[in-house]
């Protein structure tokens, strides 16, 4: 299942950033990127928070600095 | 201790706080990427941006300035920050207290907290541009530094009370939903570059072959020097350097990141730092400064600095949801932090009330929109305020023992506050203070000469002080 959401979350990532490539390549549409990207960060974040959440956190800076 | 402080506590490795991280804790080089990845990409990078262009900085000054620049600042983490948090191993807050005793620490808990409090307050600003997208109220025009309308105030206040209450009671929900939005955001900085850049492609009529095709219409029609618009300072490539190369100068010269580099293997993971500058301070500026160039190109009357509508042009809802989530998730850590300087100097205040009202004290400094369209000066001046107990921290670990004097001093002599620490930051402080106001140099440029007025400030005092004030056991 963490692997299936991993593969899918990364290919969100794609999704989204693809339409902007895709538009200054003159192939796609501007209304038509800004919904594939919309659709790309819901996916994101469904399936992100799926295998992210419970992962340890990295070097909290905002913590360690101050007493 | 609270049950929420102890696990915040747990998960930053807090239990170091008073001792050497040990072998089995330190970290390797991927969670020194991701760290710095995610901490540059914030929700101020929207404004930085497009004020490089308010400054009227040309495309040469602007992209190579910023290359200079960040690779200076890697390397100031590379050489000065990293060697001695790798070999001391201690957090800034100790090596300070050690150094300056625990009264002079509190007073730059203080000023830390305030700075942070100001920046957090322009973070609120960036999130409630994008609500202005949605209700259409009257925004904050490049020149204005009072609020111009109800609903902008309304704006303001609904996202500093959501930001701060998130930050009194759930911060480690926010540290997870930033870990997340982090990979998603960068894309996002990079997706409005792209569409900008089309943008201007299209306007222009330029017929684009290759890159330096490209540089030709940054040249000619994003970035094309000329005057600053008014009230602005006009931005060179000294500018620019000096602002990426110093922007984050409390946290490597002024050596806050003592405390996270503390946890790397080989003081070289400090490399690590250039992710977040090649991807924040490079690219994510680069793509806000196109969006807002594109703006000005369309409807040259409209100077307006507003991230919200910016990304929403670009990106539609995706650009929206980029910036106020940008905003938030930096702003929550920044008040948090605020609020836990200000509790180190009232130990017994709760923390949740203590949070709360420093959320309220940015909330309302975010009201003002002179803090976020005067952000280049403002970050200028955060570097500076820290920047000299970095000279101090520097010279005592490295050099004061050549001096023949004891570093550490404040330890040694169980004083609770080191005047020669003090006054080599105060002086410098007002030295700044002075060039600025009355020798005409601007704040971009007082740090580079105030660092080494600290350094040779610290030993020269240092030299009477230790003299004067004898560790107890030689009294």
């Amino acid at each position: 299942m963490r692997s299936i959401l991993i593969i899918v979350s990364l290919a969100s990532l794609v999704a989204l950033i693809l339409p902007s490539i895709l538009f200054l390549a003159g192939r796609m549409d501007l209304d038509k990127a800004k919904w594939i990207m919309i659709l790309a960060t819901i996916i994101w974040f469904v399936t992100a928070t799926g295998w992210m959440w419970k992962e340890p956190g990295k070097t909290q800076k905002d913590e360690v600095v101050v007493p | 201790m609270s049950e929420e402080r102890q696990s915040q506590q747990t998960q930053a490795g807090d239990e170091f706080e008073r001792e050497p991280v040990p072998k089995s804790a330190l970290l390797g080089f991927k969670s020194f990427v991701g760290m710095y990845a995610g901490e540059h990409c914030a929700g101020t990078e929207l404004m930085i941006g497009p004020l490089f262009v308010a400054a009227g900085v040309s495309a040469f000054d602007l992209v190579v300035g910023l290359i200079a620049g960040n690779v200076l600042a890697v390397l100031s983490w590379m050489f000065l920050c990293a060697p001695i948090a790798t070999r001391a191993r201690l957090t800034l807050y100790y090596q300070l207290e050690k150094i300056c005793g625990r009264q002079l620490v509190t007073l730059y808990n203080l000023a830390n907290g305030v700075m942070f409090c100001f920046l957090a307050g322009a973070m609120v600003t960036v999130s409630a541009t994008a609500l202005g997208v949605w209700f259409k109220f009257p925004m904050p025009e490049l020149s204005d530094k009072y609020p111009n309308s109800i609903g902008w105030i309304i704006a303001v206040l609904a996202c500093g009370a959501m930001i701060s209450i998130v930050a009194a009671y759930g911060y480690q929900i926010v540290s997870k939903v930033a870990n997340i939005a982090a990979p998603w955001m960068v894309l996002v900085f990079i997706a409005f570059g792209l569409v900008g850049l089309k943008q201007f492609i299209d306007a222009t009529g330029t017929q684009v072959t290759s890159l330096g095709d490209v540089w030709t219409l940054a040249q000619t029609s994003i970035w094309k020097g000329g005057d600053p618009l008014p009230g602005q300072v006009k931005f060179t490539f000294w500018h620019v350097m000096f602002f990426a190369w110093f922007c984050n100068m409390a946290m490597h010269i002024g050596m806050s990141d003592l405390s996270v580099l503390r946890f790397a293997k080989k003081s070289w993971y400090a490399v690590a730092s250039g992710t977040g500058m090649f991807l924040g301070h490079f690219l994510a500026w680069l793509a806000a400064a196109i969006l807002y160039a594109f703006q000005m190109h369309a409807e040259p009357g409209n100077t307006k600095v507003l991230p919200g509508p910016l990304a929403y042009q670009a990106a539609g809802l995706t650009g929206l949801i980029c910036v106020i989530i940008a905003g938030w998730t930096t702003a929550n850590p920044t008040i948090y932090r605020a609020g836990l300087a200000f509790q180190a100097i009232v130990p017994r205040s709760s923390r949740f009330r203590v949070t709360l009202i420093t959320g309220a004290i940015a909330t309302v400094a975010a009201m003002f929109p002179a803090l976020a369209m005067r952000l280049l000066d403002f970050v200028a001046l955060y570097g500076l305020v820290l920047m000299p107990m970095g000279a101090v921290v520097f010279v005592d670990y490295w050099l004061i023992r050549k001096f023949g004097l004891k570093s550490s001093y404040a330890e040694v002599s169980g004083r609770a506050f080191n005047w020669a620490a003090g006054l080599a930051w105060g002086v410098t402080l007002v030295t700044a203070f002075l060039l600025v106001k009355y020798a005409g140099v601007q704040i971009f440029f007082v740090s580079l000469p105030g660092w080494f007025v600290a350094a040779v400030l610290y030993i020269i005092l240092s030299k009477f002080y230790q003299k004067n004030i004898r560790p107890a056991a030689a009294l």
